[in-house]
């Protein structure tokens, strides 16, 4: 694994050097790198991928992020963030994308999450020599390593390492700014009817850890369905709603009107966090959903830095 | 009734291969990625004459490496689904049995899974647990049906609907057990779908479904004869216990053969029998080849509707199967009653 890695950068950098020495280099003669991705499948692609189909929305997203829109040859029809990913070719839903949209859009790569794609789609894919990298984050560490490895993948290392730095360096904010804070305890929402929630090894899990909170519920499953006599009995401080533009999100007057959810305590005190979309996509994104979820959890922590910014 | 000679059954069977084979043309022509028909008749032409590298190689993807392998797993399904149907409607004397009704599929997808989970990766693994899952459901399905000895047809539906709810239950369980990527595969699955690849050779499947076809083949005449009641049929010299043996296996195999490539893809085998009848009469000699022909053409058209309604998503076949088929078999099981 360390030796493919360590081909992988040796690649990248011949790859470099022949580009600035041979820019017209034509298709049939251009070199080729082997990764590995995070499922541990060995991934041949071009030393210089140009061409790039995402699967996934947290994928087109850190795509922008790393400003390599420009590569970005397709996405998914669930791909809305930046606006901007509405407008590249789509490739159907992210659960069946038709292959041979995929295929016709020549891509060198194409992106998929485990947590967001079916692992069928993959294989298929790969069955049809298309260069499928998958990802597969559990925790915001895991997000971060990721969003490195896959800038480096598409020879863009410098901007993938600084882009990290600067997510790190938010997240040292939030985590100074909660130093004194004591964790609140949560029930997150995924889905209200029925009660969908989080296991503890899912990255949402250790969103929730960095924003200051941590999850009333126990299980080994990832998306557990719930039981809200189980949430009654263990009274969490502070509902969190996940809601994109206000949408599908119950407000705290339809809850109070709710049989059962009226009577957990952190309705009738109306601790009804909402947070948005971006904390259900292993992206940068994340990193603006954890500061805005802080925030709502541990006001006071954030008061003073407020006043100091408006001063 | 027309006499049923050679003739007649190879008459029918040369106009159901010319449909199938316009199907086959519209299923190739059809599909997110735009191609006009001269490319698709080009790309087969070179491709027929061996000349693959003088092929765009985006066509070759998508028409040898895409809509080729789904059309012919389509074809093996849907003759699969179709014979097992007009098998198992001989087997238990009535129309309105079918893989999907009866429970046999989710016998099926049960036993599927259960390999998936206690042994992936092994070869044919699934195959046979499908089988055997197909296998054991309908031996239960028939003794379940059977009221004094008889086997009687609203016990024997009622019987079918109660074990596909029940081994749906189990399949539920066991699905918890699954993590999140193999959940949404197989939900997806259990819907009927063509898109993945199967793990095992097409030609290996085409080998199996002629064989268990051509088995239920052999014993059509005596089909025939069985139709008009078991007691005439052993009077006139069959073996009616072999018979039903041959059917019962070859229909069960051909059951467990289409839900462990394709998942659970409802009504193709109830559905296509009955239209089969009405157009080419119930003689079992032309019926079995022209269900596996009807089959065939039903599923290829069927899957291009799920690839193209709203592409570049694809639905699962088994939806556009349902759609069309649940309320065909409403009418057909109003007009038994009335």
């Amino acid at each position: 694994m360390l030796a493919a890695g360590l081909f992988a950068a040796h690649a990248a950098a011949s790859a470099r050097a022949t580009q600035e020495s041979a820019p017209t280099s034509t298709h049939s003669t251009r070199e080729s790198q082997t990764v590995i991705d995070e499922t541990d499948r060995h991934v041949t692609v071009p030393a210089d991928v140009r061409r790039i189909v995402s699967l996934a929305p947290n994928l087109t997203e850190t795509i922008y992020a790393l400003g390599a829109e420009s590569r970005l040859a397709g996405d998914t029809d669930y791909c809305d963030v930046p606006p901007d990913a509405r407008t590249k070719p789509h490739v159907g839903s992210i659960l069946s994308p038709s292959l041979e949209a995929i295929v016709g859009l020549k891509p060198d790569l194409v992106l998929a999450s485990t947590t967001i794609n079916r692992r069928e789609t993959v294989d298929a894919l790969e069955h049809l020599g298309v260069a499928v990298y998958s990802t597969d984050p559990h925790s915001i560490d895991d997000l971060l390593a990721g969003i490195e490895h896959l800038a480096g993948i598409l020879g863009i290392a410098p901007q993938g390492h600084e882009l990290v730095e600067r997510l790190q360096a938010r997240l040292a904010a939030v985590q100074t700014a909660l130093a004194d804070q004591p964790r609140s305890r949560v029930l997150f929402v995924v889905w209200d009817d029925p009660l969908i929630s989080i296991g503890p090894h899912t990255f949402i899990a250790d969103a929730l850890r960095r924003a200051g909170a941590e999850s009333v519920v126990e299980t080994t499953q990832n998306w557990p369905h719930v039981s809200l006599e189980s949430i009654v009995h263990s009274q969490p401080e502070y509902l969190i709603f996940v809601g994109d533009h206000g949408d599908n999100v119950p407000t705290p007057s339809d809850l109070r009107a709710r049989p059962v959810w009226r009577d957990l305590n952190a309705v009738k005190q109306g601790n009804i966090a909402v947070v948005s979309g971006e904390v259900d996509r292993p992206s940068p994104g994340l990193i603006d959903a954890i500061e805005n979820l802080a925030k709502q959890l541990h006001p006071s922590a954030f008061a003073n830095s407020a006043a100091e910014s408006t001063r | 009734m027309q006499p049923m000679t050679p003739r007649r059954i190879l008459g029918v069977c040369a106009i159901l291969a010319s449909a199938l084979f316009v199907a086959m043309v519209v299923s190739l022509r059809l599909g997110a990625y735009p191609m006009s028909v001269t490319s698709v008749v080009t790309t087969l032409y070179h491709g027929a004459i061996g000349q693959m590298d003088r092929i765009p190689s985006d066509f070759r993807l998508v028409i040898f490496g895409i809509r080729l392998p789904r059309i012919a797993m389509g074809i093996v399904v849907g003759a699969s689904l179709a014979v097992a149907g007009a098998g198992f409607q001989s087997l238990l004397r009535n129309p309105l049995a079918d893989p999907y009704v009866l429970g046999v599929s989710t016998g099926a997808a049960l036993g599927a899974i259960i390999s998936l989970i206690v042994a992936p990766h092994v070869p044919l693994a699934m195959q046979i647990a499908a089988f055997a899952g197909a296998a054991a459901t309908i031996a239960a399905v028939y003794f379940l049906g059977r009221r004094g000895g008889q086997l009687d047809s609203a016990t024997l539906l009622l019987a079918g609907i109660i074990s596909a709810s029940f081994l749906s239950a189990v399949i539920m369980f066991l699905m918890t057990t699954l993590s999140g990527r193999d959940l949404r595969g197989m939900a997806f699955w259990l819907m009927g779908d063509l898109a993945t690849p199967p793990q095992i050779s097409i030609s290996f499947l085409f080998v199996v479904m002629i064989a268990a076809a051509g088995a239920i083949y052999t014993t059509a005449s005596d089909l025939n004869l069985i139709l008009t009641g078991e007691q005439e049929a052993r009077h006139l010299g069959v073996n009616v216990a072999r018979v039903k043996i041959v059917v019962y296996i070859s229909a069960s195999l051909l059951t467990g053969l289409a839900v462990s490539v394709s998942g659970a893809i409802g009504y193709v085998g109830l559905l296509v029998p009955h239209v089969m009848r009405m157009m080419f009469g119930s003689d079992y000699r032309v019926l079995i080849p022209a269900s596996a022909f009807g089959g065939a053409i039903a599923i290829v058209l069927a899957d291009t509707l799920a690839r193209t309604v709203v592409a570049p998503t694809e639905l699962p076949v088994g939806a556009m199967t349902a759609i069309v088929g649940a309320p065909v078999f409403i009418y057909l099981l109003r007009r038994r009653v009335r």
